[in-house]
């Protein structure tokens, strides 16, 4: 016994070292479980609150680009009023309540921390739980997809940016509708992997690449990017491709999280559907 | 004693702000991310206990993933780092006696010393925080030439901050 407490005593920094390192690793490994917790809800108010002072200086330096953003989405909403289009007979324009219900709402955020040069990638949003954001919201620009949320606190969210080895975004061809996956396989952050493209499918340098609508983070035809190159497989099944995405990652200031408002709707199907198999 | 003791909790809040606010958004590439704040963990003094030596890093770490949402990440390998320390320094001792209360610096140990004493310790730190971040081999060469690059940018901003910070210290 007195040789074991000798034993400890001597050796305490390597147990000290394995106990730390034990708690970092657990911590890295179950993060998505954990998100929620105590402890990422504190942290995130802090980082939250020294970052968003920090963007409040930084952002007046984009100012005039966010100006252009919003006069060209302004240009866009306004040729899509009644009054831009030709009246023909006025009853057909109007919306019949039961026809269209309202799928998704969008709120707009500030970007108040992100990144583009590490393998992960998130980025922090200045709206939270008070807002109405929880987790796995998609978070788009314009029409272009930026990611999805992962951790949300009272005030703030974090976001996983498409740049993240995570991140796997279900895409199809425009052209034909054939479905494939866009990952980011790091370095550049402008330019994308496009898996599991069918043999058959006809490859063109500028094909447009949309999101498909299969998963329940963004809904059908959100731009993603563009095929930049591609290669045909001699011995695999699938081609490959590179994708030049249509957001620049590097220059967000306002995005907008989508809140889908038939979620509770598709979840509680798809849980009545499991429910069934068994 | 206490005003190292204060001296390294001001260099502590300082590195992690300077990373956080200012390295973190600095963009060359997407290969390039200098990790300048393990800067507090090579200036620690040479006295230190090394239980401290390794709370201190863990805290170092762990302040730094709370800002880019990693956590673990830096930790791990600001703790792997702290643990490397006292190896590096006893294996490239020159043999004379350090002075109580003194930090590492490139004035009292000579270029020499000190170049051996940071590009072992910034190395091993970007290899833990690189290969951890990834956790996978199939862009094994891809990551090493993200932690030759960054470490190199990591201590030129280690040899500036040298030069610029204790230029007259005996």
């Amino acid at each position: 016994m007195r040789y074991l407490l000798y034993f400890l005593q001597k050796q305490y920094i390597y147990f000290l070292f394995l106990a730390l390192e034990a708690i970092s690793l657990l911590l890295l490994f179950n993060n998505n479980e954990y998100q929620n917790n105590a402890v990422t809800t504190v942290s995130n108010r802090v980082a939250g609150s020294l970052l968003n002072m920090s963007s409040n200086v930084s952002e007046y330096f984009s100012l005039r680009r966010v100006n252009r953003i919003l006069a060209e989405d302004n240009a866009k909403l306004h040729s899509n009023r009644s009054e831009a289009f030709y009246k023909a007979d006025t009853g057909s324009f109007y919306q019949n309540d039961s026809l269209y219900k309202l799928e998704y709402r969008y709120i707009s955020a500030r970007v108040i921390n992100n990144s583009t040069n590490k393998r992960n990638n998130f980025l922090m949003l200045n709206k939270g739980h008070r807002q109405g954001i929880e987790n796995h919201m998609g978070v788009i620009m314009g029409n272009r997809i930026v990611g999805q949320v992962v951790s949300v606190s009272d005030h703030f969210c974090w976001v996983m940016s498409l740049l993240n080895k995570d991140s796997r975004i279900s895409g199809k061809f425009k052209k034909n509708n054939q479905l494939v996956n866009i990952e980011w396989g790091g370095g550049n952050y402008q330019i994308g992997e496009v898996k599991e493209i069918p043999k058959h499918v006809v490859i063109h340098k500028g094909d447009t690449i949309i999101t498909s609508g299969n998963s329940d983070i963004f809904p059908e035809g959100l731009m993603i990017g563009t095929i930049d190159h591609f290669t045909i497989a001699q011995e695999e099944n699938f081609n490959y491709a590179t994708i030049r995405f249509a957001t620049d990652f590097n220059s967000l200031s306002f995005v907008e999280v989508l809140i889908d408002m038939m979620r509770k709707e598709k979840e509680d199907l798809k849980n009545s559907f499991k429910s069934s198999e068994r | 004693m206490t005003i190292i003791f204060l001296k390294n909790i001001g260099r502590f809040v300082f590195l992690i702000l300077f990373q956080v606010l200012i390295l973190n958004n600095i963009q060359f590439g997407g290969y390039i991310n200098p990790y300048f704040y393990i800067y507090f963990i090579l200036l620690l003094p040479f006295e230190t206990p090394r239980w401290l030596l390794l709370l201190s890093a863990f805290l170092l770490g762990i302040s730094l993933d709370a800002f880019t949402n990693t956590f673990g990440l830096n930790a791990s390998a600001c703790v792997l780092m702290a643990f490397v320390r006292p190896f590096v320094i006893s294996a490239i001792s020159t043999g004379t006696e350090f002075m109580v209360g003194h930090s590492p610096s490139l004035k009292n140990q000579g270029l020499k010393w000190f170049a051996y004493y940071s590009i072992i310790l910034v190395l091993v730190h970007h290899f833990a925080l690189f290969y951890l971040e990834i956790f996978r081999f199939t862009e094994f060469f891809q990551t090493l030439l993200r932690v030759l690059l960054s470490s190199v940018f990591t201590l030129l901003i280690v040899f500036i901050a040298e030069y610029l910070f204790y230029p007259t210290e005996k």
